[in-house]
């Protein structure tokens, strides 16, 4: 098979499709602005896009690199870009999810969903392969959903997310040390740009580490920067 | 030989302000808590200099061990011994006076203090000088000498009680990010960027014993400041 032919996980595509619906359903009465049209939309197309294009055959049939981008996408980045998509009346009608649930949750959905047998099974059959990618989608919602939700402060948000990016960067480290690879779907697989299967899977690494580093520095930004609005705002009502 | 010597002075110097401070009726701010940190924030530094020397020579990992130990460990644990009032009695009055007038106190700003940190951390890394501070002892001194200045600069301002909350972790987020483009340089990279260490598992290394000892000295502080914070939430999530 062609690197730029097509492959399709069609659950996500019609899931996407649903979930588009639902969102054109719910903002029938409560008109989002554009830029949560936007981001939402661009969630969409992140998980369906990443699940369905030559991504996917690449991801499938040749390089692990290709894999954890899927990964990194469809756990890290669009979770977050469709929560962000939504009103605050379609939040509100969301359950409540403790942070303290929802981080050691993420933990092992990250790590288990990469552990060597579960990853090697997915590989090779395609059902379980969507398991997989379903259960990334829905830790990455869980671990954004608190700090979406406003319900964590400033200080929380910053624990939260410090213990999240201490807590996963082990897993980008260990693709990025390891000189065998951990996957043995891997070693059989046809090799593409001259990537041995070792350096494939340290590139994947990298890939993980940098996403991750800049996607949680940003949010880790974002809540510094309202930690000093905090305590401005503060400082000038007392001396009010 | 320098090292020893300007540790023994410094160790003078926090000794003789621990006891005038404890006969001024004040061994509150004097306690033996301080003179843990200072024990082991001093003994880091012959450690790192002197003990770690020979293989840092020859070991990128070790070589950047020695830096974070005393351009980060080591002065958060000096300035955690003598901050506060103690820190007016280590120098000799005579020479603290003149000192608090002079320019200098304007690098005790979070701004000026940071742009410092990271220039230093930026340049002392450029492969270049990297090589020339290997090759000449008075470069590699002075390159060793201004990580512990300005890491004893901005651990003076993460310190500080004075500063808010926010204006710490700021610095702290700052600097964590400013460590995070090195160590992805070091570990992102699959050839040697300094011709005196050609392994690239060792640099590689290098990146994350900056990025763990980061974590772990501004992970702290970090946590430190915001466990206050953290209780109300607590309360209300429960």
């Amino acid at each position: 098979m062609s690197v730029t032919s097509f492959t399709f996980e069609w659950f996500f595509l019609g899931a996407a499709v649903v979930a588009a619906a639902g969102y054109v359903w719910f903002a029938r009465n409560d008109r989002p602005e554009p830029w949560r049209i936007a981001l939402f939309a661009v969630g969409l197309i992140l998980i369906a896009g990443a699940l369905n294009s030559p991504l996917e055959t690449i991801a499938v049939k040749r390089l692990l690199l290709i894999h954890l981008l899927q990964n990194a996408l469809i756990a890290d980045i669009a979770p977050l870009l469709l929560l962000l998509g939504l009103t605050p009346t379609m939040r509100a009608s969301l359950p409540r999810v403790r942070a303290r649930y929802a981080l050691p949750a993420w933990l092992i959905a990250w790590y288990g969903t990469h552990a060597t047998n579960f990853y090697d099974w997915a590989l090779r059959d395609s059902w379980p392969l969507n398991i997989e990618h379903a259960i990334l989608i829905c830790a990455g919602l869980l671990f954004w959903w608190p700090l979406v939700s406003g319900r964590l402060s400033p200080p929380a948000a910053l624990a939260y997310l410090g213990a999240a990016f201490v807590g996963s960067s082990f897993l980008g480290l260990a693709f990025i040390f390891s000189t065998r690879p951990i996957y043995s779907y891997y070693e059989h697989t046809p090799r593409l740009w001259g990537l041995s299967p070792a350096r494939d899977q340290n590139l994947g690494g990298i890939l993980m580490n940098g996403e991750q580093t800049l996607v949680f520095l940003l949010a880790i930004g974002f809540y510094v920067w309202r930690l000093l609005n905090e305590e401005h705002a503060a400082g000038a009502s007392t001396q009010s | 030989m320098t090292i020893v010597a300007l540790c023994v002075v410094a160790t003078i110097l926090f000794a003789q302000a621990v006891v005038r401070l404890r006969r001024r009726g004040r061994p509150d701010l004097a306690d033996w808590s301080r003179i843990a940190f200072f024990a082991a924030g001093i003994a880091l530094m012959p450690v790192a200099l002197i003990v770690l020397d020979e293989q840092a020579d020859s070991n990128l990992a070790v070589h950047m061990t020695q830096h974070v130990l005393i351009g980060d460990l080591a002065a958060a644990l000096l300035v955690l011994s003598v901050r506060g009032p103690l820190a007016l009695f280590v120098l000799p009055a005579p020479v603290l006076r003149p000192l608090a007038r002079t320019p200098l106190r304007k690098l005790v700003r979070p701004k000026v203090a940071y742009a410092l940190w990271a220039a230093n951390l930026g340049i002392w890394h450029v492969p270049w000088l990297y090589d020339v501070a290997l090759r000449h002892q008075w470069v590699h001194y002075t390159e060793h000498a201004l990580w512990t200045t300005f890491g004893l600069l901005a651990w003076t301002i993460l310190l500080d009680d004075r500063r808010t909350v926010g204006q710490r972790v700021a610095l702290a987020a700052a600097m964590f990010a400013s460590g995070q483009v090195l160590t992805d340089v070091l570990v992102f990279t699959f050839h040697p960027l300094y011709p005196a260490y050609p392994s690239v598992r060792q640099q590689q290394l290098a990146g994350v014993v900056m990025m763990a000892e980061q974590v772990v000295t501004l992970g702290a502080l970090t946590f430190a400041l915001l466990r206050p914070r953290l209780r109300p939430f607590r309360a209300v999530a429960a």
